[in-house]
């Protein structure tokens, strides 16, 4: 019976399954980023109503946000080689599908899905502060991009923190189903590892841990941020300004 | 000569007519009130000033140069905002910004001024109004009155041509509305050229020294307050003053 469940396995899996925690921080650090530029630039389309891109991205985020993670990365993964194979057709080049790196796949995919869920939290956050604090900045005489980078996003990112850490959970989250593209990160070695020692409950065990620390550190790191980020709820005795 | 004259101003809401080819010249130093009944432009023509509205048709002259106030030009849009500022109703202080960076903004991102030189304006300005002892907290912090003085000092250290105050003591409690008031009278005192839109009849005698009474987008009076409010010549007017209580011993009152 003692067999059964290999409770020693579970920690000395970790350290196998943490030789793979850099790819699955890669995929998420650069999905993040495509997330927040791509989002934050729907969000802007959408809050200046920029005819057809307008349409345009409400179409992309109905959709992305209409499917599930795993068919958007197989779409990617079989979408692109397709697309490329007519462009070259069509255009007597010959770019290699086999030359780009399975993570160039899950990264497009994981960033745009987050793009479309960020870019929401992005314009509601932006749309929160006040008219009369723009029209106060103009009256100023700043331009619109002094408005946007002085005003708007410094006040909008402080809404935003919650919702964007909530997100940056489930993108971690997410990247558990790059095997899917074929790269390896943590989840995907721990298949590889449970195939070979037919201990799949200890591996998925080790898997649950390794995820959880990270979410909580990334909580903490949100909770801070927002802290540091809003205005001091008491009145403060001396800032130096 | 003027150091504002605004010619022709026109501004619709689809078919309502706000502002109808109005024409003003303000002289420097001039502390001029706009007043008048409800819905008759008066904010309208402060915003159009300032370009937070498109007006249809109009220019205005100002320091020396002439601006189409229908300009598509960011460039002619800035130089406008440059001379003049504006001072709302609801505040409309950075939120995330204390007093002294309040004022700082405008002076280090439009003016380019240097930090510890904006920090040296800003302080001055606030000393003004009556905050240096509130130079580090937010606006959170801060009582309405508070608030609009902090916005006044705000506006000041742009060194404006012209100061436009849209209701300032509108939003304020009645006995934060007096703070506010002293402040405005100093900036008046002190040679600002202000073009104001209030409901303070008192205040208005006393600091002013024009008076316009709008209606319909017109300029229906205009004239010194102890011609407005002592021999009013329009029945317009009259019925106005009337119904506020500024008009004692006529055959009107009540």
């Amino acid at each position: 019976m003692s067999n059964i469940f290999d409770w020693q396995l579970v920690f000395t899996e970790i350290p196998l399954l943490l030789k793979y925690l850099p790819v699955t921080i890669q995929l998420t650090l650069i999905a993040l980023i495509i997330g927040w530029v791509a989002g934050l630039f729907i969000a802007i389309v959408k809050i200046h109503r920029i005819p057809v891109l307008k349409q345009l991205c409400t179409l992309f985020v109905s959709v992305v946000r209409g499917t599930p993670i795993i068919v958007q990365l197989y779409l990617t993964y079989f979408g692109i080689p397709i697309f490329l194979k007519y462009y070259n057709f069509y255009n007597g080049t010959s770019y290699n599908v086999n030359g780009i790196p399975p993570i160039i796949f899950a990264i497009v995919a994981l960033g745009l899905n987050q793009s479309a869920f960020d870019s929401e939290t992005i314009r509601a956050a932006i749309q929160s502060v006040e008219k009369g604090q723009v029209e106060a900045a103009k009256s100023l005489g700043m331009n619109g991009l002094q408005i946007f980078f002085r005003v708007l996003l410094p006040q909008a990112v402080t809404v935003a923190i919650p919702s964007l850490g909530n997100s940056l959970i489930g993108l971690v989250k997410g990247t558990s189903l790059a095997f899917t593209c074929s790269v390896v990160e943590i989840t995907a070695q721990g298949k590889i590892l449970a195939g070979n020692s037919y201990r799949y409950f200890e591996v998925y065990c080790s898997l649950a841990i390794i995820y959880w620390v990270i979410t909580i550190f990334i909580e903490r790191l949100f909770t801070y941020i927002e802290k540091k980020m809003s205005v001091p709820e008491q009145i403060a005795e001396k800032k130096e300004a | 000569m003027s150091v504002v004259e605004i010619r022709g101003l026109c501004k619709k809401y689809g078919s309502n007519v706000v502002l109808d080819h109005l024409d003003l010249d303000i002289e420097e130093g001039d502390v001029v009130a706009i007043i008048g009944p409800s819905g008759t432009g008066k904010s309208t023509l402060l915003r159009s000033i300032n370009l937070l509205e498109k007006p249809e048709e109009g220019t205005i002259r100002i320091n020396n140069k002439v601006i189409n106030l229908t300009t598509r030009s960011a460039k002619e849009k800035l130089e406008l905002r440059r001379y003049t500022e504006m001072v709302f109703q609801q505040f409309n202080l950075f939120k995330n910004r204390t007093a002294l960076e309040n004022v700082m903004e405008g002076l280090t991102v439009v003016k380019k001024i240097k930090k510890s030189e904006a920090k040296r304006i800003a302080e001055k300005q606030l000393e003004k109004v009556g905050m240096s002892d509130r130079l580090s907290h937010y606006p959170r912090h801060l009582s309405g009155g508070q608030q609009q003085r902090v916005a006044i000092a705000r506006a000041l250290a742009m060194e404006p041509k012209l100061l436009l105050m849209d209701e300032p003591t509108s939003a304020l409690d009645p006995e934060l509305v007096s703070e506010v008031l002293v402040t405005i009278k100093k900036a008046a005192t002190e040679g600002n050229t202000i073009l104001l839109v209030t409901h303070e009849m008192n205040f208005v005698k006393n600091v002013a020294n024009r008076i316009i009474f709008l209606e319909n987008g017109k300029i229906v009076a205009d004239g010194t307050p102890k011609q407005i409010f002592d021999n009013p010549d329009n029945e317009r007017l009259k019925e106005f003053l009337v119904k506020i209580h500024m008009l004692e011993n006529t055959e009107y009152a009540i």
